[in-house]
């Protein structure tokens, strides 16, 4: 257990560095500078230097439990993904509805923060952003119930295991790109970040400055890595690998969705979210439900 | 099983406690305090604001919702459901199915009466 | 520990707001390619005030009121749109963490209103609403425009410096929730030269608001923008000044190189009843030469 704690932390840390390099490195795909590993950590000890105020009456408590709840909820995700033979940190029968608790908690994360400065930008990214994600949890359940057929079992260490022989990734396509829609909606990035966006100066955000700011963005990065690790584990067969041993694989195929997900995030227009609300409804849930009598039928033949 | 309670309950306490700390040293280090009213205004881009942001704030997505917690009640079926269903066989897909297709003529009426709109 | 989370810190690039003024906005919108500075979507995450141009007199109020909400300590940088301003910024960055340079605030240290009401935080009056609970009154309700629910109206100006309408546009809108119910200029944008009308230029604000800021670089260098959903993302028949003239067809005509010849709406009537995105996208749809022309005829109108 004193394995999987510390390489939970090492996950959320290290991987948080990661998905920031990514991200500064991704502007290279569209002829722009790509800013090295040191680049992240110099903006956030650029964050964490700078100075920040408070706004007319905030809700106090609100505005330093959002990050935290965020941050939390990023390490409680991760810690149902199992790293190896050992099984994860948290060895549950139901992983998966741990993980779905997670993301649900995440959306009032989200609104905390946005009602907390009492100013109209953050409450309008905050209102907005449970519009959307509230719908986006339903095709994340299906995927993920999809995924548990095969295994017989909530628990994601089962359905890492079922997936010795193919990964859910070729049997069930449909899943991992909608569970990367899901992702980038809990990582407010790219198409799904209504809360965040430039359009609102930076939505939830736009009172935020200094260390506050650094905590949010810190513990979306974190939210990415549980995310990434939980879509590695129920897709790409999580620790599951020859020659190398499991918590490596796990990393690397951890490292391949962030990556994924940081792209996506910067290649894809937003819309405006009366129109994606029914975008979900109508081609979003349609989709998810197809996926799943697929994975049913082909569990049964 | 025990075991898991107790590891989960343990894991649970020591992150909400890590949470706690970092809290408690960002308010002793006198973070978030507004200084002057100036300073404190909303930001509008240089304009004014005339009331506090906090309202009654109009949730168009509400009628949305509603639909949305039928299918989240699915779901919660859907979880026994899944760990039985190769037991179980085509009768378990058919009584799903079911549901399904219920719920999809919620879906259907709630389209119809602009739910989906922003309204 | 300390000293090397600073010198970390002065790696990072300068965290800088823009408030552009007249012929200033293809200068600004160079900068987001600029080595070394990061333009901020809001003055709470950033260090120095960049003021571009010379900001004329009714607008000086708004950017005191901008300035005091960079946290202190802050510093000024004016900006005449010549060369690349990373040098001296990063000066005056060294300057400010030395302690020099300090801009303090410019307005005085007073509550918006004072605080009077029944009650100890200032609330109380019209049963349970009214008063001024910490210096600001609750917002009461109102009509809607879309249902028939009646909510609050939240109203407030929006101006001269937000970073998602064009420089120097003052709203005064009513919004319900998110949806724009009442709509009126209070000051036209700034005049801007002819290059911010390019239609290059143009294309690359509207993708930025899309959220393609790697896409909106390569349009700004007259490049195709390589992004999945960026002409589609802007909902059909949105924004449309006549049939068939909608913000996606615009869109499609910048990317094309077409600078079209659209004449803008007022604001005024164009806005109520859209979605606050929606009703952003509409504004950057339409070139900064034809929005100011509209905003300016419908004053005149107003004032014959």
């Amino acid at each position: 257990m004193m394995i999987a704690a510390l390489n939970l932390l090492a996950m959320l840390v290290l991987g948080a560095w990661l998905a920031a390099t990514f991200d500064r490195m991704a502007p290279a795909l569209w002829g722009g500078r790509a800013r090295g590993p040191l680049a992240a950590l110099a903006d956030g000890a650029a964050m964490l230097t700078r100075p920040a105020t408070g706004t007319e009456k905030p809700d106090a408590m609100l505005r330093i439990g959002a990050p935290l709840l965020y941050l939390v909820l990023a390490a409680v995700g991760l810690a149902v993904v199992p790293i190896g033979p050992a099984g994860a940190l948290i060895e549950s029968p139901v992983g998966i509805v741990i993980w779905g608790s997670c993301e649900a908690l995440i959306v009032i994360a989200v609104f905390m923060h946005g009602w907390a400065p009492n100013s109209p930008f953050p409450l309008i990214g905050a209102y907005r952003y449970a519009a959307i994600a509230l719908p986006v949890m339903l095709p994340s359940m299906f995927v993920l119930i999809a995924a548990a057929i095969p295994a017989e079992s909530l628990s994601v260490t089962a359905i890492v295991e079922s997936q010795r022989e193919v990964w859910n990734v070729v049997r069930q396509p449909l899943g991992l790109p909608l569970f990367v829609l899901v992702g980038l909606t809990l990582t407010l990035r790219g198409p799904m970040d209504y809360a965040d966006g430039l359009d609102l100066a930076g939505g939830t955000s736009a009172e935020q400055g200094g260390r506050g700011r650094a905590l949010w963005q810190m513990a979306r990065l974190a939210m990415l890595v549980a995310f990434s690790g939980m879509a590695a584990a129920v897709f790409l067969g999580g620790p599951l690998g020859p020659v190398l041993p499991g918590p490596v694989w796990l990393w690397l195929k951890t490292a391949l969705i962030m990556a994924v997900v940081v792209v996506l995030g910067q290649a894809v227009g937003r819309t405006p979210p009366a129109n994606m609300l029914k975008l979900l409804w109508v081609f979003g849930l349609p989709i998810s439900f197809l996926h799943l009598v697929a994975a049913g039928a082909l569990a049964l033949w | 099983m025990r075991r898991f309670r107790t590891v989960s309950v343990v894991v649970f306490i020591i992150y909400l406690a890590a949470a706690l700390v970092l809290a408690l040293m960002f308010r002793a280090a006198g973070y978030w305090r507004a200084d002057t009213a100036p300073q404190a205004a909303p930001f509008l881009g240089g304009g004014t604001a005339r009331t506090h942001a906090w309202q009654r704030f109009h949730f168009r997505a509400y009628t949305m919702t509603l639909v949305f917690i039928a299918f989240e009640m699915e779901m919660m079926f859907m979880y026994p459901w899944a760990v039985v269903f190769v037991e179980e066989g085509v009768k378990a897909m058919a009584e799903m199915g079911m549901f399904l297709a219920i719920l999809s003529i919620g879906i259907l009426y709630g389209w119809r009466e602009g739910i989906f709109a922003w309204e | 520990m300390g000293v090397n989370l600073v010198s970390l810190a002065r790696r990072a690039p300068v965290s800088v707001y823009p408030c552009i003024g007249p012929e200033m906005l293809p200068a600004v919108e160079a900068l987001w390619q600029a080595r070394g500075i990061r333009l901020s979507a809001t003055p709470r995450d950033a260090e120095i005030l960049l003021v571009a141009g010379e900001i004329p007199d009714d607008a000086r109020p708004a950017l005191d009121r901008v300035h005091d909400q960079v946290p202190p300590p802050r510093a000024v940088h004016h900006w005449a749109g010549d060369g690349d301003p990373h040098d001296a910024l990063v000066a005056l960055r060294d300057r400010l963490a030395r302690g020099e340079g300090l801009s303090p605030d410019r307005q005085p240290d007073e509550p918006p209103n004072e605080w009077r009401g029944k009650g100890d935080n200032g609330q109380g009056g019209k049963g349970m609403m009214g008063g001024v609970p910490y210096g600001r009154p609750m917002a009461m309700t109102d009509d809607d425009l879309r249902d028939g629910l009646a909510l609050d109206a939240y109203s407030a100006q929006f101006g001269p410096f937000a970073p998602m309408l064009p420089p120097g546009l003052v709203l005064d809108l009513t919004l319900q929730g998110d949806v724009i119910v009442k709509a009126a200029v209070a000051a036209p944008p700034f005049p801007q030269p002819p290059e911010a009308s390019r239609p290059a230029a143009c294309a690359a604000r509207l993708l930025r608001l899309l959220g393609l800021d790697g896409p909106a670089a390569r349009v700004a260098a007259g490049r195709s923008p390589n992004a999945f959903f960026a002409v589609r993302a802007v909902p059909a028949g949105l924004g449309a000044a006549a049939p068939g003239a909608d913000i996606r067809s615009r869109l499609r005509g910048w990317l094309a190189d077409e600078p079209g010849t659209y004449q803008a709406p007022d604001p005024a009537q164009m806005l109520p009843g859209l979605e606050w995105h929606e009703a952003v996208l509409t504004l950057a749809s339409y070139t900064p030469d034809a929005l100011r022309l509209a905003c300016l005829a419908a004053a005149e109108g107003r004032a014959a």
